[in-house]
Formats: C-alpha cells, structure tokens, sequence
C-alpha cells in the first residue's frame, strides 16, 4: 500500500514536471551548414529566446546534398530557410512553400573575376569561364545572364558555365575567370588563399539590380491554416528576430555561440566573427517583415529570365504577412 | 481509393498469370515474356499505389509522369549520356582494365613486382572515391578527363587482381607441356596463359561495367560542365524536379545493364570451351 501511494506520488510529480516543460516543438531546417550566416536562430536557442516564448526548438544543419524544400515536403521539418528563387520554383512545382518572415534584407551574393583574366566590367563576361553554384542557388546567375542578353549554353559570344563544388578552387587554379561568391562566406576563402582585393573585381547582385531576397523562413500552407500552428510560427518568428538583432549588436558572441553549436567542429573563430559583421550589414535593415517591393523585385526578375525563365507566372499566396503582423507588433 | 484497388487487381492478375506461363511448357519467348511481365505488374503497383496514397511527385514522381519526361527531354538525356557514358565512362574503362591488364602481366612476370605492385594497387583501391574526386577535379579540370581518371582509379584493382588471379590458374603439367614444345614466354602466354585467364579477366571487365558508370556519374557531383548524368541528377533535385532525376536513373539502368550484357556477349563468343558456358 505504502508503495503504491509512493508510485502514485512519483507518478503525479512526472506528469506535472512533464505539464511544466509542454513547450511546444518546432524543427528548423537550416539552407547549410552551421555558420554565423544562421546566427539569429543559434542566439535565440542559446539566450532562451524560444525558450521563453514556450517553443523547444530544433536546429537541423543542413548540407550539399540537402533541398530544404525537399526536408519540409517529407515532413522532416516545421519551417526551412531557403532563397526566395528556389521557393518559388519549388512552389511551380506544386509544393505550397510560404514566406512568413524575411530576416535578410540585402542579397549576399557576388561574383567574384580575376582582374587578369580580362574582366572590369559585366561586358567583358562574353566568352568567358563563369563559375556557379546549382542544386537550387543558379536562379539568380540565369536571370542576371539573361538581362545581359548572354547565353549560358557555351555557344559564342555567350559565356561558359561550370557547376562549381562548394570552395573556390575554379578561380585559385584559373580554371574560370569568375566563381560565386558570398560577401561573408567564400569571398574570404579568396582573400585567405592569397588573392588580395586589388587583384579582384566583385560584382554584388545587390548593385547590379538583379538581387534576390535569400535566407527566407518558409511553411507549407496547409500549415498556417491552423490556428496552434500559426500561434507556434508566431513565437517562433519573434523569437528568431530577437536573437538576430542580438546577434547583430554582439557579433563577436554571436560567432562564439555558433562555434559552441557546430557539431563539425570545422569552422574556425576568425572566419566566423567576420562572417557574423558580414551578415549583420544584411539583416540590420530588415525587421522580419517582408518588404512587398522587395518581393516584387524578386519576382519580376525570375520572370524575365529570357527563354527560360525561373518561373513562369506570378505567384500568388507565396508570402502572408500575417505571422510578422502579430509577432512584432 | 479506387487506384489501390486497381493497382492489387493488377498486381494479382498478372501474378497468376505469370504463375501458368512459368508453369507451362518452356520456350525461348516465354523465358523473356516472365521478367517482363513481372517488371510490369511492378510499374503498375508503383503507379497505383503513388496516386492511391496521393504521394507528392516531389517524393516519389509516378511511372508515366517519368516516362512522359522521358519521351519529352530526349536530345538532353542524349547529351548527358554522351558526357557521362561515351566521354568519361567508357574511356576511363578502356584506360583502366588496359592499364591493369599490363600491370597484371608484368606482376605475373616477376615475383618481385608480385610483391611490390600488389599492395599498391590494394592501396589505391582503398581510396575513398568522395575524397579522390575533388581532387582529381582540380587536376585534370572540370571536363569530362577528370571523370575519366576516377573511372579509372575505381576498375583498376577489381580488374588487376582479376587478371593476376587467371594468370596463375594454369596447373604445373600445362606448363611442363608448354615446356616440353620449347615455347618462349610469350609464345606460353599467348597460347596458354591468356586463354586459361580469360574467364577471370571477363569476370574482372563484368565487375568493372558497372563500377566505371558509378564513377563517372559520382565524380559529377563535384564539380562539372553543365550538362552529364551526374550534373543533371544533382541539380533536378535541387530543383525538385524528381521526374528528370528518375529519367536519368532509368539510362544509367539502361546504359549500364547494355553495357554488361555487351561484355557477358563478348565473354560467351572467346570462352566458348569454358565449361560454365557449355550448357
């Protein structure tokens, strides 16, 4: 009897210990792998930002042979970052991706040529060895290429596209005038295997008016149809917002903490403190909410990409506003 | 729902079917109409069951969904399978089995390379191709030669050692006899040697079909031209675009499956004394 009395006590605390931590769970597919480009989600996990806001969050890295679109399709995950471009193709695709919050304001993207190789200019691309990432990240190089009338099949007079592993070797060796870069990822691998800036020439998507929103947070809609679910993004955006802001007044931390979470343990201190002040300048302009004109750039530059463009109509319901509307307010 | 039911009608009418063919008298016609027939009622099950359960095409495209890709993007399927096959497979297997098949002669000549080569050519075969790859990338360019030489990094040891073991598979009284004639080396080889070995070098060119396939498509994957199997696969899916992958899948089975059964062709015309291919 004492026993039992015993167990049923025991049993009682379980289950109220259990009540008390009935945070509600939510899976983030991250675009790559752990690095201060995903700052404000580490922040938030570590600083109890989601934690406060009643959510336990789940950090998935991701990797080279990872679609995010792919991870959310199979239900492996609540919400995913992805770039605008590959959500809405996948969308064409039939996979009802949605934009509930765009933290990065500026695109990252370049593209970085060797100044002996005979490029100063956009005009000097033609016949030349470009360097590009695909699996999803090609969309905005074609519809750059196709606003400079350039064609990307290697015929004359257009340019020749190599697929680009993930480091910058085509440009070191000289095997392509130009790779792609990100302002605070690959360009500094450039500038750490010797090439000084002077030596370069950087075209930033961003200056060239043809960039795209990237690193968006992006749900299924059949989602955000549920009341719980669309509560949960709601702390879960605000939470995520805070940590970037966070991250973005203490950078160095911030670095700190992504190392403290990169399970690879690959990344070093010094790149990933000035890839964090890189991203910074990208997320410091935006406050979640996505901006409608930015939005529209993004969406009318994937249209006119030529004979081939990204997508073929406008898409509609591909973002809402209504998660950031009662997360910032 | 009425998918499902389809699809297990389907599946069980041409399981019995299948079951009295097999059972009836054989013929040459029916021991190709069975697989076939099996192969079949497997598509028809895939089809069903995929729009039954309403599986997304990004998880699992349905068979027609595939085929008509298939039918729709030929000249691109083409394309790659010149890249991938013709360019990077095909040579890296001619450069690797002749490679090996003269290491393997010259091993069989001395016991000193016997010892020596060996374990080097283990050495290389213990290479790890996603670690190889890149690096033969950045020497031998983005082009389908790099391709080529992870092709031929992964036949050379299957077929080396293929080749060492056939040399050594002649017994001591051929040789006496060889002797007795007062054959050369190479006069031995030729007539004795080489034929007795013939079984295991076909069995090392079989192996390294489908080994060569494998590792032009992997070596695709970092870095490439933009077009050729492995670019293609990796790229659709990143665009979700997972009928285009299944399209390139179905002539990698193709190209390989022709490609062996050229081989085991070839092997059934030199080897006809062999007993395995007297039947």
């Amino acid at each position: 009897m004492k026993n039992m009395i015993k167990g049923a006590i025991a049993g009682a605390a379980m289950l109220a210990a259990s009540m008390a931590q009935a945070d509600d769970d939510v899976t983030l597919q991250l675009k790559w792998v752990t690095q201060a480009q995903f700052a404000g989600y580490y922040v938030a996990l570590d600083k109890g930002f989601y934690k406060e806001e009643g959510l336990n969050v789940t950090i998935k890295p991701g990797g080279p042979d990872i679609a995010p679109a792919q991870v959310i399709a199979g239900g492996g995950a609540d919400v995913v970052l992805d770039w605008m471009p590959s959500a809405l193709a996948s969308r064409e695709k039939g996979l009802d991706l949605v934009n509930i919050a765009q933290p990065f304001k500026s695109s990252g993207m370049m593209l970085t040529c060797r100044k002996d190789a005979g490029i100063t200019t956009s005009a000097d691309f033609a016949d030349k060895t470009l360097g590009v990432w695909f699996f999803g990240n090609e969309y905005p190089f074609l519809s750059w290429m196709s606003k400079l009338g350039l064609k990307t099949d290697g015929s004359a007079g257009g340019v020749t596209v190599l697929k680009q592993g993930f480091n910058v070797d085509p440009i070191l060796q000289k095997q392509a005038a130009c790779v792609s870069t990100m302002t605070y990822n690959e360009y500094w691998q450039i500038i750490d295997a010797g090439l000084t800036p002077e030596e370069l020439v950087v075209f930033k998507y961003e200056d060239e008016g043809v960039s795209t929103l990237e690193d968006g947070m992006y749900v299924l809609g059949d989602n955000l149809k549920d009341a719980a679910f669309k509560d949960k993004m709601v702390r879960f955006v605000r939470a995520s917002m805070k940590g970037w802001k966070y991250a973005e007044m203490h950078t160095d931390e911030a670095a700190d903490i992504v190392l403290e979470n990169d399970a690879s343990g690959a990344q070093t201190e010094k790149h990933q403190r000035r890839m964090m002040s890189e991203v910074a300048k990208l997320t410091s302009g935006s406050n979640g909410a996505l901006d409608v004109a930015d939005y529209e750039r993004t969406v009318q530059s994937l249209l006119q990409a030529g004979s081939d463009p990204v997508i073929t109509k406008a898409p509609e319901g591909a973002w809402t506003s209504e998660i950031t509307d009662a997360a910032l307010n | 729902m009425n998918w499902l039911i389809y699809a297990l009608i389907f599946w069980l009418a041409s399981w019995a079917l299948n079951v009295r063919i097999a059972n009836s008298a054989p013929s040459r016609f029916k021991s190709i109409l069975v697989p076939m027939l099996f192969g079949f009622s497997l598509l028809g099950l895939w089809e069903g069951l995929v729009s039954g359960f309403n599986i997304s095409p990004i998880l699992l495209p349905p068979p027609s969904m595939i085929a008509a890709r298939f039918a729709s993007s030929l000249p691109i399927l083409w394309e790659d399978f010149v890249q991938t096959f013709v360019k990077g497979a095909l040579s890296g297997y001619f450069i690797g089995c002749s490679a090996a098949f003269l290491t393997a002669i010259a091993i069989d000549r001395s016991d000193f390379l016997k010892r020596g080569l060996l374990p080097i050519g283990n050495f290389v075969a213990a290479l790890p191709i996603i670690g190889m790859a890149p690096v033969l990338v950045m020497w031998f360019g983005f082009d389908w030669q790099s391709k080529a030489a992870v092709v031929v990094i992964m036949v050379f040891f299957p077929m080396l050692v293929n080749t060492v073991a056939g040399l050594s598979a002649k017994n001591e009284i051929q040789n006496d006899l060889m002797k007795t004639y007062g054959a050369g080396y190479w006069q031995s080889l030729l007539k004795l040697g080489l034929p007795a070995a013939m079984p295991f070098i076909f069995n090392g060119l079989k192996i390294c079909t489908t080994l060569a396939l494998i590792g032009a498509i992997v070596a695709e994957f970092f870095g490439s031209p933009i077009r050729g199997m492995g670019f293609r696969i990796s790229t659709e899916v990143g665009r979700l675009s997972l009928d285009m992958v299944w399209a390139e899948i179905t002539v990698a089975a193709l190209a390989g499956s022709a490609f062996y059964g050229t081989m085991a062709l070839i092997e059934k015309a030199v080897t006809f004394w062999h007993p395995s291919q007297r039947s």
